[in-house]
C-alpha cells in the first residue's frame, strides 16, 4: 500500500513541478518578442539554409546598427505551424518571436485564419515591386503584403553527368524533353548502369503538384473550390508518374532522410525539387563536379504545358508582439535591400533570391565548380522566369494531401477516376 | 434489559471521560474530525484535478459544439453538427478501422506474453533474474518518439531488416515495409509489442510477489503439472492486475499517436493512422478545425469508456 502512496504522491507533485517549468519558459519566452529592447528573436527550420541566411543577414545588419541583437530558435516547420495555431488559438500573442518564416503554401492559410498573428508591411520600406509578382501573391491577401518572399522554389532536374555518360547521354539529352521521352532515357540509363533517375517520398505528392504547376493547373479554380475530378493535367500528371514508378525509373521511399539519402548515397542519379535542394545535394562531397541541371520535362499533349515549375520556397513574416519598426527595417535593409547580403549566402547554401536586384550581381554568373563549372545560379533565374504561378488558396494542404492519398490508391490498382472522385469528396467534405 | 444497558454505557462514558463544558461546544466529534482531516489532505490534489483536467474537458465538451475555422467559432447549428459529421467522415472511418485492427491483434499478444516471462522470471531456480528482469523492462523507459524513429530507420527499404532477410535469401528484393498497407500496420504493432511488453510484465511481477508460494507448492504435490498451475492456481490470482492491464492497454492503444505520427506518418493513404492522429491532424495540419477535433476527442473518450466498463463488467467477479 505504502508505494500506491508514494505513487498517488508523485501523481500530484510531478504535474506540479511540470506547471512550474512550465511557467519559466513562458516567462523567458515573453522576453523574446516585445518592443524596444533591440532585439529581434526569430523562427527558423533549416542551419544550413534559412537559419544561415538570417545570421548572416544579422551580420550585416549589425555593421550599422551595433546594438541590434538577433537570436535565431530553431523550429522545425511542422512544430512552428503547431505553435502559431496554439498561441493564436490561445490568444497568447505575448510568447510570438519578432520574425517567424513561413512556406509559401502555408501563407494564406494562416493569414486568413490567423490575421491576428501577423503584422503587414504596409508602413515598411519594403518595395515589392522588386520581387516576382507570383512570389509575392503567396503572402498577400486582400492586396496587404504580409510576407516578404526569401527563398526561391524553381524547380530544377539535377543528374549525374558521370552515370548519364556511362549510359552514354548528357545533360542536353535532358534537355527540352517530355516525360515520354524522360521514361524512355531513364529505362535505358537503368538497363546500363543500373541507376534510376529520380526518387521521392511515397505518399507525397511532391512531383505531381510540380508537374500541375508546369502546367499552370492548380486543384482549385479561381473561387477556390476543388477542381480534382476531370482535371486534364492532373490526371495526366498522375499517368506519368504511374508510368515513372512502373518503369522504375523513379524510386519511392518512405521519409525525407531516405530520399535524401537515394542521391547522396549515388543510388540514384538524379534529382527534381525546388532549387533548394542544391543544398543537400552539395552535402555529398566525394560528388563534387558531377552534377548538372536543367529544367525539368514537360507534360505531354497538355496545353499550357512548360519546362519550368515550383516546389516549396517561403516568406517571411513579422508578428503581431514584435518590435514592428525594427523588425521592417532589418528585413527591409538586408533581404530587400542588400546585394552584399544575397552574394554571401548564394554560394554556400544555394539560397537563390527572389529579390531581382540581386539577381544583377556578378556572383549569379560565376560557374560552381561542384555543378561541373556551370553557372548554374543564373541558369535557375532563367528559370524562375518563367514559371507559371500557383493558385494555392486556403486548402492547399488538403487538396495535396487527397491527391496524394489518391495517387497512393492508384499505384495499388484502384482506377483513376473513382480515386480522384474520392479526393475530391474528401476536399469537399474538409471545407464545409 | 439487555438493550437499555448497553444504551447507557456510551452516554455515561463521555461524561466520565471528558467532564469539562469546553468539550460540549466542540462542533465536530473525534470521527468527524479524523474525516475532515482526510479531507483537507485531499483537497489540493483535487482542486488540481478538477482544474487541469475536469475544467478543460468541460471546455472541450463546449468546444467540440462550435464550428468555424480558427478563432471564429460560433455555436453550430443544430448544436450536434459536428457528431454528425462524423458519420459521413471517410477518413475518420477508416482510422477507427485501423484503431480497432491495432487494438484487436497487438493487446492480447502483449498481454500473454507478458504474463508468460512474468511467470518465467519469477522461477525462484532462475539464475541472472535481475539481469532478464531488466533488458525485458528497458524498452520501456525509451521515448516512443526515438524507438519509433529507430523503427522506421530499421524497416526502410535499405535498412537493416532488409538486409538481413536479404542475406539470409528470405527474400529476393527489399520489402517496402512502411509502404503497404499490410506491412505498415504490422510494423506498428511489432514497435508496440517491443515497446510495451515489459512495461506490462513488471505490473505481473509485482502481483506474483504477492501469490503464496505455499498455494503453487500445493498444486504440485497435488500432481498439477506447470501448466496446470499456471492456468488453474497463478491465473485466478493475477485476475485483479491483468483486467488492470488489459484497460491501460486497451486506454493506451485506443489514443495511439506517436507510433502513427512518426513512423508511418498515418501513410499508405491514411491505411495506418489512428484515431489521435486523425485529430491532430483537423487541429494543426489542415485548416484548424478545433470544434470538429474535439467532437473526435470525445467520441475517442466515450469509446474508452464503454470498452473499460466492458472489461470491468467480464472481468471482476467480486460480488
Amino acid at each position: 500500500m505504502t508505494t500506491w502512496k508514494k505513487i498517488a504522491a508523485l501523481a500530484v507533485v510531478v504535474p506540479l513541478s511540470l506547471t512550474a517549468c512550465g511557467g519559466d519558459n513562458g516567462s523567458n519566452g515573453s522576453d523574446g518578442g516585445d518592443t524596444g529592447d533591440g532585439k529581434l528573436t526569430v523562427w527558423a527550420w533549416d542551419p544550413a539554409f534559412n537559419i544561415y541566411a538570417i545570421n548572416e543577414a544579422a551580420k550585416i545588419y549589425q555593421q550599422d546598427n551595433p546594438d541590434v541583437e538577433v537570436e535565431v530558435i530553431e523550429t522545425p516547420w511542422d512544430d512552428l505551424q503547431t505553435k502559431l495555431t496554439t498561441l493564436a488559438q490561445s490568444q497568447e500573442f505575448g510568447e510570438l518571436p519578432d520574425i517567424f518564416l513561413m512556406q509559401n503554401n502555408a501563407f494564406q492559410k494562416n493569414v486568413i485564419n490567423y490575421p491576428d498573428l501577423f503584422s503587414d508591411f504596409s508602413d515598411s520600406d519594403v518595395d515589392f515591386g522588386e520581387f516576382p509578382e507570383g512570389v509575392v501573391a503567396y503572402s498577400t491577401v486582400d492586396g496587404v503584403n504580409y510576407g516578404l518572399p526569401f527563398d526561391n522554389g524553381t524547380a530544377i532536374s539535377a543528374l549525374r553527368t558521370d552515370v548519364l555518360e556511362e549510359a552514354g547521354y548528357t545533360v542536353d539529352d535532358f534537355t527540352d524533353i517530355t516525360w515520354s521521352e524522360f521514361i524512355e532515357k531513364g529505362e535505358d540509363v537503368l538497363a546500363k548502369t543500373g541507376k534510376p533517375l529520380a526518387s521521392g517520398m511515397a505518399g507525397s505528392a511532391d512531383l505531381i503538384m510540380m508537374m500541375l504547376q508546369s502546367a499552370g493547373a492548380s486543384l482549385f479554380d479561381d473561387e477556390g473550390n476543388p477542381t480534382i475530378v476531370g482535371n486534364e493535367a492532373l490526371i495526366k500528371s498522375i499517368e506519368t508518374y504511374q508510368q515513372l514508378v512502373e518503369s522504375g525509373v523513379f524510386v519511392e521511399v518512405n521519409s525525407w532522410d531516405e530520399f535524401i539519402g537515394t542521391f547522396v548515397n549515388s543510388n540514384v542519379a538524379g534529382v527534381m525539387q525546388g532549387v533548394w535542394i542544391m543544398g543537400s545535394i552539395q552535402s555529398a562531397e566525394d560528388q563534387a563536379g558531377k552534377w548538372g541541371i536543367t529544367n525539368l520535362p514537360k507534360l505531354d499533349d497538355v496545353d499550357g504545358a512548360t519546362h519550368y515549375s515550383a516546389n516549396g520556397g517561403s516568406s517571411w513574416a513579422i508578428s503581431s508582439n514584435a518590435d514592428k519598426e525594427l523588425a521592417a527595417d532589418f528585413l527591409a535593409s538586408t533581404f530587400a535591400g542588400s546585394t552584399e547580403f544575397y552574394d554571401t549566402i548564394l554560394p554556400s547554401s544555394g539560397a537563390l533570391a527572389n529579390w531581382l536586384p540581386a539577381g544583377e550581381s556578378d556572383v549569379y554568373g560565376e560557374p560552381q565548380d561542384f555543378f561541373g563549372g556551370e553557372p548554374v545560379f543564373s541558369q535557375v533565374l532563367e528559370f524562375a522566369a518563367e514559371v507559371p504561378s500557383n493558385n494555392t488558396g486556403v486548402y492547399y494542404y488538403e487538396g495535396r494531401d487527397a491527391v496524394s492519398a489518391a495517387v497512393t490508391k492508384i499505384l495499388g490498382g484502384t482506377d483513376v477516376e473513382t480515386a480522384l472522385q474520392e479526393a475530391q469528396d474528401n476536399v469537399e467534405f474538409a471545407m464545409q | 434489559m439487555a438493550e437499555q444497558r448497553f444504551a447507557t454505557v456510551p452516554r455515561t462514558a463521555p461524561d466520565a471521560a471528558d467532564p469539562t463544558p469546553a468539550s460540549r461546544r466542540r462542533r465536530f466529534g473525534l470521527e468527524q474530525r479524523r474525516n475532515l482531516t482526510g479531507w483537507i489532505f485531499l483537497v489540493p490534489a483535487a482542486a488540481l484535478i478538477l482544474w487541469m483536467n475536469f475544467y478543460p474537458m468541460f471546455q472541450a465538451l463546449i468546444l467540440s459544439l462550435k464550428t468555424g475555422r480558427g478563432t471564429r467559432l460560433n455555436f453550430a447549428d443544430p448544436l450536434w453538427f459536428n457528431y454528425e459529421r462524423l458519420f459521413s467522415d471517410e477518413i475518420f472511418k477508416l482510422t477507427v478501422g485501423n484503431t480497432f485492427i491495432y487494438l484487436a491483434i497487438q493487446v492480447p499478444i502483449m498481454l500473454v506474453t507478458a504474463l508468460v516471462l512474468a511467470n518465467l522470471l519469477n522461477d525462484k531456480n532462475l539464475r541472472f533474474k535481475g539481469l532478464w528482469r531488466t533488458a525485458i523492462f528497458l524498452p520501456a523507459a525509451v521515448s516512443l518518439v526515438s524507438y519509433s524513429l529507430v523503427f522506421r530507420t530499421m524497416f526502410a527499404n535499405d535498412g537493416f531488416v532488409n538486409d538481413v532477410l536479404l542475406w539470409l535469401n528470405l527474400v529476393d528484393s527489399p520489402i517496402n515495409w512502411l509502404g503497404q498497407t499490410d506491412t505498415a500496420r504490422f510494423v506498428i504493432i511489432l514497435g508496440l509489442l517491443w515497446r510495451w511488453t515489459g512495461y506490462n510484465m513488471v505490473f505481473y511481477l509485482a502481483a506474483l510477489q504477492n501469490i503464496d508460494y505455499s498455494s503453487l507448492e500445493a498444486a504440485k504435490i497435488d500432481g498439477a503439472g506447470s501448466f496446470a498451475t499456471f492456468w488453474y492456481v497463478t491465473i485466478p490470482q493475477l485476475k485483479p492486475m491483468i483486467l488492470l492491464t488489459a484497460i491501460m492497454s486497451t486506454n493506451g492503444t485506443i489514443q495511439l499517436f506517436d507510433e502513427s505520427w512518426n513512423l508511418t506518418q498515418g501513410g499508405p493513404a491514411y491505411t495506418s493512422m489512428t484515431m489521435s492522429h486523425y485529430l491532430f491532424e483537423v487541429s494543426f495540419q489542415r485548416n484548424p478545425n478545433f470544434g470538429y477535433g474535439a467532437a473526435l476527442s470525445y467520441v475517442i473518450l466515450i469509446m474508452v469508456a464503454v470498452l473499460a466498463a466492458v472489461q470491468m463488467k467480464i472481468g471482476d467477479k467480486r460480488d
